[in-house]
């Protein structure tokens, strides 16, 4: 994002950025991931951080690229309360790395953060495996991990039966 | 009289009132950014509108030097002015706000000139460059949402006093009703329904999700600092300051969006000063 300056920006500029951020999720590989950072910038204001993270997000989320996923990491937590209240406003949730931590930005209930929490932990995982850990019914868990993978935070692999017995795996996006 | 917050509305209800062709300011003693602003927008109005005002200025030599160091005259001229104050005591000069791509340049001109003043904290020095971006570009972005506007004209100013830091942002567009009325989902009847709206509620014009709730959060930030805010448009102002706790009340009609932030100074971790230390009270107490 320092590309764009140091303290950016207004909504316009986030505009022109969006075309970049867009372009380079394009030129992924079909299971590519795009990482954000933040470094090197002072300020992030919330319209620009909307124009080019919240929206080309919220492409992704609505289907464009499917198998991609998109990451922030920032030097600082502060830098990013524009995009979380953006991201909040547009009901998405984004990963975020931060000082070798990762934390969620935006909208997303806590059932779903324990989760994806799991996933994270684990790398893979079943829907079985995770419903048994967590100690709810199969069909909470799979209404948690449909949100979790709508909105890009795991991938999803089938790997056997057929529907309505279809077989995943999830994985971690990091 | 003074041109302040709260005192600049007895200017703008005389002036509503009995339309004037002339304003006595002679006798005024003090006057604030937000106060400047008004008056600057006021006297480009009038002449818009074919009815120009003839001005006595202020003869309190202080008030009349830190008018004229804000660049109040240049701006009434059209001549607009970059320069630093030659009067010590003025922070910022009215710097006018047109277009969107120079809002960046412009923010970080007023955060210069006010970290070349104090050392000031990281955090909330780039808290306040992030409002600053905000409502600098609501003016190219909605001071003429509905086209109607005939000369939506932005202004900011900053001055620093005893107790904070007073940054005020104007314009005289279509004012944030006008500007709600695009949607056709949110029928909104009265300027202070819109300041109800936009301010407390973060209703935007955009039905977009991502658009709106700036104000809010601005809102919010700042009473949590501590400071005190006052957003007008048309006959409504809303005022928010720590001890009277926020109001919206009805005032005398002025076209567009006006706003003051008034953050104290340890926010920045700048000591206070007593106002009899402070060079601008010195002046304007004598």
């Amino acid at each position: 994002m320092s590309q764009f300056g140091r303290r950016i920006g207004t909504r316009s500029e986030g505009e022109a950025a969006r075309e970049v951020v867009l372009a380079a999720l394009g030129n992924l590989p079909p299971d590519g991931q795009l990482r954000i950072s933040l470094n090197g910038l002072e300020v992030l204001s919330g319209s620009f951080a909307d124009e080019s993270i919240g929206k080309s997000y919220q492409a992704l989320v609505s289907g464009l690229h499917e198998g991609r996923t998109m990451v922030v990491e920032t030097p600082s937590l502060e830098l990013t309360e524009g995009l979380a209240d953006k991201l909040t406003q547009r009901r998405l949730a984004m990963l975020c790395l931060h000082d070798g931590q990762w934390v969620v930005l935006g909208q997303l209930a806590e059932p779903h953060q324990e989760t994806l929490q799991l996933i994270v932990d684990r790398g893979s995982t079943t829907a079985k495996a995770l419903a048994d850990t967590l100690a709810i019914p199969a069909n909470a868990c799979h209404q948690r991990l449909k949100r979790l993978v709508e909105l890009r935070l795991v991938l999803q692999e089938r790997t056997g039966g057929t529907a309505p017995k279809t077989q995943y795996l999830f994985h971690s996006i990091l | 009289m003074d041109l302040t917050i709260e005192r600049v509305e007895e200017l703008l209800r005389f002036v509503d009132d009995g339309a004037p062709s002339r304003l006595d300011l002679s006798a005024v003693r003090f006057a604030d950014p937000y106060g400047l602003l008004l008056l600057d927008l006021l006297i480009h109005h009038r002449a818009d509108s074919g009815a120009p005002l003839r001005v006595a200025w202020p003869t309190h030599p202080a008030v009349a030097g830190w008018m004229r160091a804000m660049g109040l005259h240049a701006d009434l001229k059209g001549t607009g002015t970059t320069r630093p104050p030659r009067v010590e005591a003025a922070l910022q000069p009215i710097a006018r706000i047109e277009e969107e791509s120079e809002v960046v340049d412009l923010v970080n001109a007023f955060d210069a000139r006010l970290a070349a003043r104090y050392p000031l904290d990281d955090s909330p020095r780039m808290t306040l460059v992030r409002i600053m971006i905000e409502l600098f570009q609501n003016i190219p972005q909605h001071s003429n949402a509905t086209g109607t506007a005939p000369n939506p004209h932005g202004v900011a100013a900053m001055q620093d006093y005893g107790d904070g830091i007073f940054l005020a942002i104007a314009d005289k567009g279509v004012g944030l009703r006008a500007s709600l009325s695009v949607r056709d989902d949110e029928p909104i009847d009265t300027d202070a329904a819109a300041l109800d709206a936009v301010v407390l509620r973060g209703l935007s014009r955009f039905k977009d999700p991502g658009r709106g709730q700036e104000l809010t959060r601005i809102y919010k930030m700042v009473r949590s600092w501590d400071s005190t805010i006052a957003v007008r448009t048309g006959d409504a102002l809303l005022t928010h300051d720590p001890v009277r706790g926020g109001e919206i009340r009805d005032v005398a009609f002025f076209p567009g969006v006006q706003i003051a932030l008034v953050i104290p100074r340890q926010v920045f971790g700048i000591p206070e000063v007593d106002a009899d230390r402070d060079p601008v009270f010195n002046e304007l107490d004598e």
